[in-house]
């Protein structure tokens, strides 16, 4: 599923060359911008990779009337440009769509990250009708991702000039965290992180709105919303997680995050959270069953910085335990590990 | 040789482990300092950047070996987990923390 397509600007966004004409630039190219509208529409969001000045991004931004939430204006190589704009974005290779008029830029993009999706703006016109461009669902969240990239840029400009600890920066920032009982209405959303969220899900699997719905209701099972805002602006439900709270244990059966909560401590907070929940209702050990994938490998960085441990240990060398699924383990002695103020939990747990 | 390459080893490690989080102070961290504690609190976002320069540089692929991640305890034992792997270990090194690496028994 394409998340972002990051695009070219002259002969592909505009009707002609930015710098070729500077006392009056191109126009927007009406087609690219029909496309541009329709992704945007469905939740996916756009960015630029450009040979020009970074005033031709701005440029580009204002005709054709479009928010891009990252931007790469240089003479490097684009394969290069593409690269810092994916790490920018908290973006896999295979989630993004490059879009751009010259072969030959095409063909150096294709050889160096051989899982992007590489277009001319022929084909990107085509493309919109593609699977690839059409998720299933479009919630609210998925709606206003353009303009919450757009946010995380402010943030993490405000967060490089910082000059406190992460904690004392997510005060500035008026962080609220919301962790609740899901609802009846939270299933699409829900539905929609099971299947677009990689680097912190614990199963790959996505999880239909009927299952969803099943598991709400259900005696011994409990599922967990976790809404995210802050001063910049309110990114919604950001995660979830079903508990299997039968016999006297808390299972973790499913467990995602969505990568725009990265860095604002919210994996951490889901998973002390857990621990005292669990802990109140008298269970002893809390356990998360995580696949074990080159994908999730963030997730399992948090479990063990949150001290969750597995007893399967694979052999030097023998990668054995790659897409099998390991339970991962924490003892609930002593007290909770303690929230962060601005974690408020409505629900009596 | 692997006198000269142990140490490089591990002065690789607390460079990247700069790099990745931002901050330079830590390209001077004791090789005991735990990672995962107050004191660097590496996080899952430079946690991945740093499995991924391991692995890019010493073609040492940390997260499918290391279930519990024990490699990344301190810049010891990752360097020591490095080590076992490359061929580049001293069995005595002054580095090297006693019975770590996180392979398992």
């Amino acid at each position: 599923m394409i998340k972002c397509v990051i695009w070219d600007i002259d002969n592909t966004l505009l009707s002609g060359v930015f710098l070729e004409s500077p006392d009056q630039p191109p126009p927007a190219d009406p087609d690219m911008v029909s496309v541009l509208a329709a992704l945007s529409a469905r939740g996916i969001i756009h960015a630029i990779a450009s040979r020009n000045p970074p005033e031709a991004a701005s440029y580009a931004a204002a005709v054709t009337g479009h928010e891009f939430a990252a931007a790469e204006c240089g003479w490097g190589r684009k394969s290069d440009a593409i690269g810092s704009i994916l790490g920018e974005l908290g973006l896999a290779s295979d989630a993004v769509a490059f879009v751009d008029d010259e072969a030959h830029e095409r063909a150096e993009v294709s050889f160096a990250l051989p899982d992007l999706l590489v277009l001319s703006p022929e084909d990107m016109a085509d493309a919109v009708g593609w699977p690839a461009f059409g998720p299933a669902v479009v919630t609210p969240e998925a709606r206003r991702r353009g303009t919450m990239y757009a946010q995380r840029r402010r943030r993490q400009a405000e967060a490089r000039a910082f000059s406190g600890s992460r904690e004392e920066f997510l005060r500035s920032c008026a962080t609220a965290i919301v962790i609740a009982a899901a609802r009846p209405q939270d299933v699409a959303r829900l539905h929609e992180l099971s299947a677009r969220t990689h680097q912190f899900n614990s199963t790959g699997e996505q999880v239909s709105e009927a299952s969803l719905s099943a598991l709400i209701g259900s005696a011994g099972q409990r599922v967990i919303t976790v809404r995210l805002a802050d001063r910049f602006g309110d990114d919604g439900m950001v995660g979830g997680c079903v508990i299997d709270v039968g016999g006297g244990a808390w299972t973790v059966t499913l467990l995602m995050m969505s990568c725009r909560a990265i860095g604002r401590g919210v994996i951490d907070v889901l998973l002390a959270w857990l621990a005292g929940a669990a802990a109140r209702d008298g269970a002893a050990t809390l356990t998360v069953g995580c696949l074990i994938s080159d994908r999730n490998v963030p997730l399992r960085l948090a479990l063990a910085g949150a001290g969750f441990r597995t007893r399967q240990v694979a052999a030097v060398g023998v990668p054995s335990a790659l897409f099998s699924t390991q339970l991962f383990s924490k003892q609930l002695s002593g007290p909770p590990p303690a929230l962060p103020a601005w974690v408020s939990t409505p629900d009596p747990s | 040789m692997s006198s000269r390459a142990g140490r490089l080893v591990i002065d690789q490690v607390r460079q990247i482990l700069a790099e990745v989080t931002g901050r330079a102070e830590l390209a001077a961290i004791p090789s005991q300092t735990p990672l995962f504690g107050p004191g660097v609190g590496l996080d899952s976002l430079a946690g991945t950047l740093l499995l991924r320069q391991v692995r890019d540089r010493f073609g040492v692929d940390v997260a499918a070996e290391d279930l519990n991640l024990d490699a990344l305890a301190t810049v010891a034992t990752l360097t020591a987990f490095i080590e076992e792997r490359t061929g580049e270990a001293e069995p005595d090194g002054p580095d090297r923390a006693p019975g770590t690496g996180g392979a398992g028994p």
